[in-house]
């Protein structure tokens, strides 16, 4: 997804900070049942009472928030967590799925495809028996559809990484069932799934059409422009979309029964789903709020027909330390914390053109601020307890195939400590002047650029949006002057300190005057399921907002594209952790999701914040 | 009186049209990026998005023509799209705007309908009981946080005592508004309180200075009883300043709207308006900046036009 902003859901960029993209992770209830992955508290989960078919589960969406474009080929503006998992996603099945239990795991069970099958440079993709509500199967043509549409509209989808152009030399159906590629070297077979077949969604022949009539996106590139310009227009066409002749051609679960601009969005079981669970309750509703509180309110009322809804942070009681879920002030409901498979960082600018890009070059001083982030204190004040640690480049929570042993998940790599701080500094040439501006005064010590009497001053623009940030950079404003490091805040609107640190300023052209910046996310991995680096940590990428640059780093992160064998991914975390490319901060929690007692099956939620309403059920 | 409304007009005109320079100059001065706003921050993995946005909506143009070209829309009736809720600002605006003119349209008449004998009865009855009960509750109200009255009164009368739903009706178009009515009442409440207060105070000070004035008197002497002096001549000429209070606290009461339409997820004009400013949605934020400019204008035309043909001495000075 990418970078986190806080309330709006854009897969694989910064989701920020409260989007809770309710990942699909549709396992199957039996799975489910048979506890297929996720720890999760045991509320919600498919334990417990008789189970009754049928029912309406009411769903409330993030404050703010509602799906308003339904064509899965989404461009940046629409790859929101609202669009993607709270309609697309319900509709239109991915190739592949991810998020398996909690984990953002591959998930053979709901994917539309067998595991990808590779040989050297070929890669063979088998569909399995999908059906599409009208009938037709899903077929290897529809793959290439989507295929083709991302060959020739690159700039208008939103999970773009240069998949296919970049990495397949050749595309080739072989059959109804059956898909070949060729790519333009060995890579790593995890990683070729995570990140780029995971971006693939079949499309159905009814949508390579124009205005004008069918077309031929499905085999001729160049027919593709003018399909996605059509497919595009009639996206936007919100009020038509349930009774749409293309968009009630689905392969998901559900299908559109009613769909308000507003938010108001009603499904109803797909009876010709293809996978494995088919839905249990007789409609989904998806309902809007203006705001948290006013959805709190609602859960509050007596007899609230909301069934899943979520309890906003500040109302939250502290969570006790040793606990996975602290007080539930709801009565009837029970609380289930949500979070997002990314990591928590804010960026250091190695660029800045203020003077400081050498002291922010210098790994003593990066680890001296990271001494200085308290995280603990973060999650157990601010956050309430409701908080992951971010240890290093890769997501720790929860603890997967790709986290680094050496690495421990849930405790800080640089647990705060304003004596290890100073110490580095004094060790450096710096004299430390205790709330006021520490300077150098051994140029040699300080390291390649540092001037005799530099002071330890940065300007530091954050998001103001989010309340706990807002406490973390107080604090942290506190904590850097106790050891002489003076950070300028300068609280800003989300959209501006993005604007500003977002990309790399020299990649993006924009303003490098700038030290240090956090706009609250960090960034979510998704549809990249596969935290390898290579958009956020590489030399010159855009995303690399920081602009740190190292040839081993690179070296190690080519590795980890091109080798199968997990040993990759682990020595390249071992290498970049300390190195403090960004400088790590907590993850906050995504969303305190509330369910209803009598409903079932909603839990564990998974991390890629997906929604599997199909494995909803009441119970008596 | 035709120059004169040939030149009220013109002048109308005129002021439409820098307000829309203004509005867009200063939309245009907002720091960052339009396109990072909108496309997100995916778009620093593909510049080649940021550049077709740019294409798209004409960022790649001098502002001045970015204006002319908005303006050449807006002149063929086309107020844009939005590009963050994908709808057209128009239809946008038709479904959020009669919402918000319902709630503050039945506040404000419920207001002004006891807001007046209210402020009456304080000023007959000052100083007595009723009147410093009156100036207690108006004072508390008038004091009170627009969100802190709407939370209270949903914590009151829609989770300990449920008698209203804790939110406004919901479902798009208006006839959801009389179809659960019930779910309006607390909303209508808030805002009623709040405006309710402000009139009171004014029309209890606007009577007590009538009360003094020589016609009173006058009249008075001349044997009209206290009812016909009250009701025939205080309360006429004590209903001029309300009525510029009216026009003047209008924008005010569509601002505390927002606040209840946050409170209560009823979402109206001022909480798109709202929105489209987070989400540096520019053509929402022109729509609605032109639909209340030339609803100002307009209503200050007419007002204008209404003085000049009732009251002899404004046209004789305006001639």
């Amino acid at each position: 997804m990418g970078p986190a902003p806080s309330q709006q859901a854009q897969p694989r960029s910064r989701l920020r900070s409260k989007f809770a993209l309710v990942v699909v992770g549709a396992a199957a209830l039996a799975l489910v049942a048979a506890g297929c992955g996720g720890s999760g508290s045991s509320s919600g989960s498919s334990s417990g009472g008789t189970k009754v078919k049928g029912g309406t589960a009411v769903y409330a969406l993030p404050p703010s928030t509602t799906p308003n474009y339904i064509f899965p080929y989404s461009s940046s503006a629409d790859f929101s967590v609202s669009n993607i998992s709270y309609l697309q996603q319900l509709l239109y099945r991915p190739l592949y799925w991810f998020g398996k239990g909690e984990t953002p795991n591959y998930n053979s069970s709901l994917s539309v495809a067998n595991a990808p099958q590779f040989s050297g440079n070929n890669v063979t993709i088998t569909l399995k028996h999908y059906v599409w509500s009208n009938g037709q199967p899903v077929t290897a043509s529809n793959v290439m559809f989507w295929i083709n549409m991302e060959t020739a509209e690159p700039s208008n989808y939103g999970g773009y990484t240069g998949f296919p152009a970049s990495v397949v030399k050749n595309v080739k159906v072989v059959s109804p069932t059956e898909l070949t590629m060729t790519m333009d070297k060995a890579y790593s077979q995890s990683w070729f799934l995570y990140n780029e077949l995971s971006q693939i969604t079949p499309m159905p022949e009814a949508w390579d059409r124009t205005a004008s009539g069918p077309s031929h996106c499905t085999t001729t590139v160049s027919d593709c422009k003018a399909v996605y310009t059509y497919l595009d227009g009639q996206s936007k066409t919100l009020n038509s979309y349930a009774s749409s002749p293309l968009w009630s051609v689905v392969n998901g679960p559900w299908k559109l029964s009613a769909f308000n601009a507003d938010g108001h969005i009603t499904f109803v079981p797909n009876k010709s789903y293809s996978g494995p669970t088919k839905a249990s309750l007789s409609q989904f509703k998806e309902v809007p709020f203006t705001t948290d509180s006013a959805e709190y309110s609602v859960l509050q009322a007596p007899n609230s027909s909301v069934t899943v809804g979520y309890l906003p942070e500040q109302d939250a009681p502290a969570k006790p330390v040793d606990q996975t879920v602290g007080t539930n002030p709801l009565h009837g409901y029970t609380l289930s914390p949500l979070y997002s498979w990314g990591i928590n960082y804010y960026v250091t600018n190695f660029q800045s053109t203020t003077g400081n890009a050498p002291i922010i070059k210098q790994t003593y001083f990066r680890q001296a601020m990271a001494y200085l982030m308290n995280q603990k204190s973060v999650i157990q004040g601010p956050l309430r307890g409701y908080g992951q640690f971010t240890t290093g480049p890769v997501p720790n929570f929860p603890k997967t195939q790709f986290l680094s042993p050496s690495i421990p998940a849930g405790t800080d790599p640089f647990p705060f400590s304003e004596s290890k701080a100073k110490s580095l500094l004094t060790s450096h040439g710096w004299k430390v002047v205790p709330n006021g501006t520490s300077t150098c005064t051994n140029p040699s010590l300080c390291g390649p650029g540092v001037k005799q009497g530099q002071g330890l001053s940065f300007t530091f623009p954050f998001s103001n949006g989010v309340a706990w940030t807002t406490s973390e950079m107080t604090q942290l404003q506190s904590n850097a002057a106790a050891v002489g490091i003076k950070l300028n805040l300068k609280p800003e609107p989300f959209n501006q300190v993005i604007a500003l640190a977002g990309g790399n300023c020299v990649v993006t052209k924009s303003s490098c005057n700038w030290d240090l910046a956090n706009w609250g996310g960090g960034w979510v991995f998704a549809p990249d399921y596969q935290p390898t680096g290579e958009e956020l940590f590489m030399c010159g990428v855009p995303a690399n907002s920081g602009g740190y640059c190292s040839k081993q780093n690179d070296s190690l992160i080519n590795s980890t594209l091109t080798t199968s064998n997990m040993n990759a991914m682990y020595t390249w975390q071992n290498y970049v952790q300390p190195q403090l490319p960004v400088q790590y901060q907590p993850n906050g929690v995504y969303e305190l999701t509330e369910i209803k007692d009598n409903l079932k099956g909603v839990t564990p939620q998974p991390v890629t914040l997906a929604i599997n309403p199909e494995n909803w059920f009441f119970t008596k | 009186m035709t120059v004169f409304l040939l030149r009220r007009v013109f002048q109308s005109l005129i002021v439409i049209l820098i307000v829309t320079v203004l509005t867009f100059a200063l939309l245009r001065a907002i720091p960052g990026n339009p396109a990072i706003a909108i496309l997100g921050p995916n778009s620093f993995r593909n510049p080649g998005a940021i550049r077709q946005f740019d294409q798209q909506y004409g960022f790649n143009l001098p502002w001045y023509s970015q204006y002319w070209l908005w303006l050449r829309h807006l002149l063929a009736g086309n107020l844009g799209f939005s590009w963050k809720l994908n709808q057209s600002v128009a239809s946008l605006l038709g479904g959020h705007l009669p919402k918000t003119i319902f709630l503050v349209g039945i506040s404000t008449i419920l207001a002004l309908v006891l807001a007046i004998p209210i402020g009456v009865i304080q000023a007959v009855r000052r100083n007595k009981f009723v009147d410093h009960f009156f100036n207690g509750f108006s004072t508390v109200f008038y004091a009170m946080p627009a969100f802190l009255l709407g939370i209270l009164l949903i914590l009151f009368f829609a989770i300990k005592i449920p008698i209203f739903p804790p939110e406004g009706p919901q479902g798009e178009g208006l006839g959801v508004l009389f179809t659960d009515f019930n779910a309006l009442i607390l909303p209508i409440i808030s805002l009623t309180l709040i405006t309710l207060a402000l009139f009171s105070r004014y029309m209890r000070s606007s009577v007590l200075d009538n009360l003094t004035e020589d016609y009173v008197r006058t009249a008075k002497a001349k044997g009209a009883s206290e009812r016909r002096v009250l009701i025939r001549h205080v309360l006429r000429n004590s209903l001029i300043p309300i009525a510029t209070l009216l026009g003047l606290s209008l924008p005010g009461i569509i601002a505390g709207a927002l606040i209840t339409e946050s409170v209560f997820n009823y979402p109206g004009m001022g909480y798109l308006f709202y929105q489209a400013a987070l989400n540096s949605d520019y053509p929402i934020l022109l729509g609605i900046t032109i639909v209340v400019a030339v609803a100002t204008v307009v209503g200050s035309l007419l007002a204008d036009i209404a003085y000049a043909v009732l009251d002899p001495r404004v046209r004789y000075v305006s001639q």
